[in-house]
């Protein structure tokens, strides 16, 4: 089983998003409705990859992937960042940070599924190694 | 060109989210007009409204309500400017905003009744864009006293939302919440956590904190939770499970002429290259705007090859184009003007960029408690604002660097003989017509390559270009605890990634043990940020601009028809029947001898009106890349744009397939004829 964090604050969003990834089988999804919600759940249980939304009302994904990242544990945890168009600072800061990848919405089920699924695969490969 | 999702499906829970983001900014508007009426500002409920408006906005752009997406856009920018500025909002904003809210209602409400949508009003747009947001300066009174760790987390509007509930006679407070998978079974998370306290206290900010792993926090997670209340601390300390010993109040009166410790712009909130002080004749614009300028300009480069070419066509045809032709020169000279001038427009001195530098080194040196001074020398350097985005993290990072592990503590600095105070000097300048180079240079203890090598279990290496390869190495860390500034990840990895996988610079380093370090970073001055998909084709992946390709089609090879005479040197040529149009297939993999691959996919370009499909194997992903260009002349290909990295480490091939179906209908013709 793959397990897959799917964290925004828009139950609909997450729901559209699990819905464009659910085709695959051996995909499992946990929800997370806020960035505290996310990081206490990646502090305790185990994941392979994150899809999160940068804008939520208690921390942004900012402070999500910050605190991924300075985590020893989770340092190789692929994220895969997916936001609203329009805000050109997000894209540079989310991968300086340490986002795998950005995807901007509206996106299309084809591409996202496409881009978990790359992201994936170069995890398996050795990540930035 | 996809099937398994579809948006009407999620209809209805639009609507109902769209509905409940409506109400609760009508509320917080209407708080921020009370708020206003007593001369205050309302940052939480402006913070709330900016959140709401840009969920709004991604929702309605995955349903496509365009013209709702345009509506929350115009107000969402007029909301982030004002969370920046502390919450400040006018009457007339407020009065703005409302329109812009019902105007959304009465869409929403259409949309529901499957009415049609009607546009945005252009004049609300106008209204929304001529808003002006001035940031009242209220005095500061009060000193926060937090780790830094914690106040650097703070946003401005965060830290003036603190300073009015205390001047408003509440307390803030600050309490941990250690989740354990024991409390989450019995019902205590994060999220019960914040119902628990939300009850009785004002929650202003939560911030994760990495703590040692240990049977009481078996994550190495604690929530630090800032809140304003009048409550008990016991209550407090019983909503997280600790004691009320465990409560520490974090704002005090300031003394009397002490030092304005919230005049430090929060390290939080990054925005590059933004400084406050506000000039005489400079305007600021959004990169976006130059860049939707510049994307522009290159409709009207294509315009100017084709009137070029109509010229050419013209004289071929014994027409004397004398004037015509030293016009269409002078045309395109302007045009390569016009495009120096925007790129021009983009760039940001490097001493603004750095301008933060100093405020971040005093957060350093004040945690770590040594003395540190810092010398930038700039100069009149400049840096496209797309570049200075990607590279700051990476400054930082070095600087954290320096003070943290290189500068010696005060005590070691007097034994060695050494100034008490530590220095970190950063320094810029234009190296040539496209790169800038950049030092960061630390008087500190150097870095030790046998220590390094046994703390990486690797052979020690035999100079500093081979001490950068391993200390770049993701993951490695040389000192043995974490510190509270740098975590335990030294994250020079990410320093790498920045400056050479995805700026496509250089990085070096010197170091002499006992009297410090210097990394100088040469990066490019200019880049190209364009949205692209990526793509297999001969089992190698690709990227073409998203802007290039007009469609992605699924290719049946049943439907495919064989011309005749169309054999080229890059395999045979097929026409696919297209909404009644041919158009004329090439395999792609072939095209760059890659070998005819299978093509269930094409993508489909038009070059002046004429279609063409390449075949190729697979879609990966879309994504915005940063394109470096090919500077050997040797390796200049028609239809390759230039590389990039799509974050492997590798650099992919950028594919001009408009440029390519240019080349191959010239060679077309001479092998069809």
């Amino acid at each position: 089983m793959t397990e897959i964090l799917v964290v925004d604050d828009s139950k609909v969003m997450r729901e559209m998003i699990v819905a464009c990834l659910r085709a695959v089988e051996d995909f499992a999804f946990t929800h997370a409705a806020s960035g505290l919600e996310a990081i206490e759940k990646l502090a305790l249980q185990s994941f392979d990859l994150v899809v999160l939304d940068l804008n939520m009302p208690d921390i942004g994904g900012f402070e999500v992937i910050e605190f991924v990242r300075g985590q020893d544990k989770l340092k190789r945890l692929p994220i895969l960042v997916v936001t609203t168009r329009g805000d050109e600072g997000s894209r540079s800061r989310a991968l300086g940070a340490g986002a795998s990848q950005f995807m901007t919405k509206p996106f299309t089920p084809d591409a996202i599924l496409a881009n978990v699924q790359s992201i994936l695969r170069q995890g398996a490969a050795g990540f930035h190694e | 060109m996809s099937s398994g999702f579809d948006a009407s499906e999620f209809l209805a829970g639009y609507l109902v989210e769209a509905e409940e983001h409506l109400s609760a900014s009508t509320m917080n508007l209407l708080a921020v007009e009370a708020s206003l009426r007593k001369g205050e500002n309302n940052p939480r409920a402006v913070r709330e409204l900016f959140r709401s408006l840009h969920t709004v906005k991604g929702l309605s752009a995955m349903v496509g309500v365009e013209p709702i997406v345009d509506i929350a856009h115009a107000m969402e920018t007029v909301l982030r400017h004002a969370d920046r500025a502390a919450g400040a909002l006018s009457a007339k904003a407020v009065e703005a905003l409302l329109a812009g809210l019902r105007a959304i209602g009465e869409r929403v409400r259409a949309l529901s009744v499957n009415a049609p949508v009607a546009p945005a009003p252009p004049h609300l747009l106008d209204a929304l864009a001529a808003l002006e947001i001035t940031k009242n300066e209220a005095p500061l009174t009060v000193e926060i006293d937090l780790e830094p760790d914690v106040l650097v987390k703070l946003s401005a509007a965060e830290r003036a939302q603190l300073i009015q509930g205390v001047e408003g006679g509440r307390r803030a407070l600050r309490v941990d919440f250690v989740p354990s998978p024991a409390r989450a079974a019995e019902g205590m998370t994060i999220t019960t956590v914040r119902e628990r306290i939300g009850a009785f206290a004002e929650i202003v900010k939560v911030v994760p904190l990495s703590i040692p792993v240990s049977d009481a926090a078996p994550g190495g997670l604690a929530f630090a939770l800032l809140v304003l209340t009048d409550g008990r601390d016991e209550e407090l300390a019983a909503a997280v499970g600790a004691t009320p010993e465990h409560v520490r109040e974090v704002l005090h009166p300031r003394p009397e002429g002490g030092a304005d410790p919230l005049g430090e712009p929060s390290t939080a909130e990054e925005d590059v290259g933004e400084t406050e002080g506000r000039r005489r004749g400079i305007v600021r614009v959004e990169v976006a705007r130059l860049d939707d300028a510049l994307e522009r300009l290159s409709a009207l480069v294509i315009t100017r090859f084709r009137l070029a070419r109509a010229v050419d066509a013209l004289a071929a045809q014994g027409v004397n184009v004398g004037e015509l032709g030293d016009i269409v020169k002078s045309y395109g000279r302007q045009v390569r003007d016009l495009r120096g001038a925007i790129m021009r427009a983009r760039m940001v001195p490097v001493a603004e960029l750095l301008d933060r530098v100093p405020l971040i080194v005093r957060g350093l040196s004040r945690a770590t408690n040594k003395p540190v001074r810092v010398v930038i020398d700039a100069g009149k350097a400049e840096l496209d604002k797309a570049v200075a985005e990607r590279i700051f993290p990476a400054i930082v990072h070095l600087i954290r660097n320096a003070v943290d592990h290189a500068i010696e503590p005060p005590a070691e600095r007097r034994r060695l003989g050494k100034p008490e105070e530590g220095l970190v000097r950063v320094t810029c300048f234009e190296r040539s017509t496209n790169q800038l180079e950049l030092c960061i240079i630390d008087d500190g203890r150097g870095i030790d390559r046998e220590a390094v090598a046994r703390k990486a279990s690797r052979p020690v290496p035999a100079d500093d270009a081979g001490l950068l390869d391993l200390i770049t190495q993701p993951g490695l860390t040389t000192l043995e605890q974490a510190t509270k500034t740098s975590g335990r990840g030294l994250g020079m990895d990410i320093v790498k990634r920045a400056v050479v996988d995805q700026l496509g610079g250089e990085m070096s380093l010197r170091t002499t043990l006992g009297a410090g370090t210097t990394f100088t970073l040469r990066i490019p001055l200019t880049i190209t940020i364009v949205d692209a998909f990526s793509f297999v084709c001969g089992d190698q992946t690709f990227v073409a601009p998203v802007a290039a390709i007009e469609e992605i089609v699924e290719v049946a090879p049943e439907g495919l028809v064989r011309g005749p005479a169309r054999h080229t040197r890059f395999g045979e040529v097929r026409f696919l029947e297209r909404r009644g149009e041919i158009v004329p297939l090439v395999n792609l993999a072939s095209v760059f001898s890659l070998g005819a691959g299978d093509e269930p996919k094409a993508l489909l370009v038009r070059r002046n009106g004429a279609p063409l499909a390449f075949g190729i194997q697979r879609m990966v992903g879309q994504q915005e890349v940063v394109i470096r260009p090919l500077e050997d002349p040797l390796v200049k290909v028609a239809g390759v744009s230039g590389s990039t990295d799509l974050g492997d480490g590798r650099p992919t091939l950028v594919l001009d397939l408009v440029a390519l179906s240019g080349a191959l209908s010239q060679n077309r013709t001479e092998v069809a004829v």
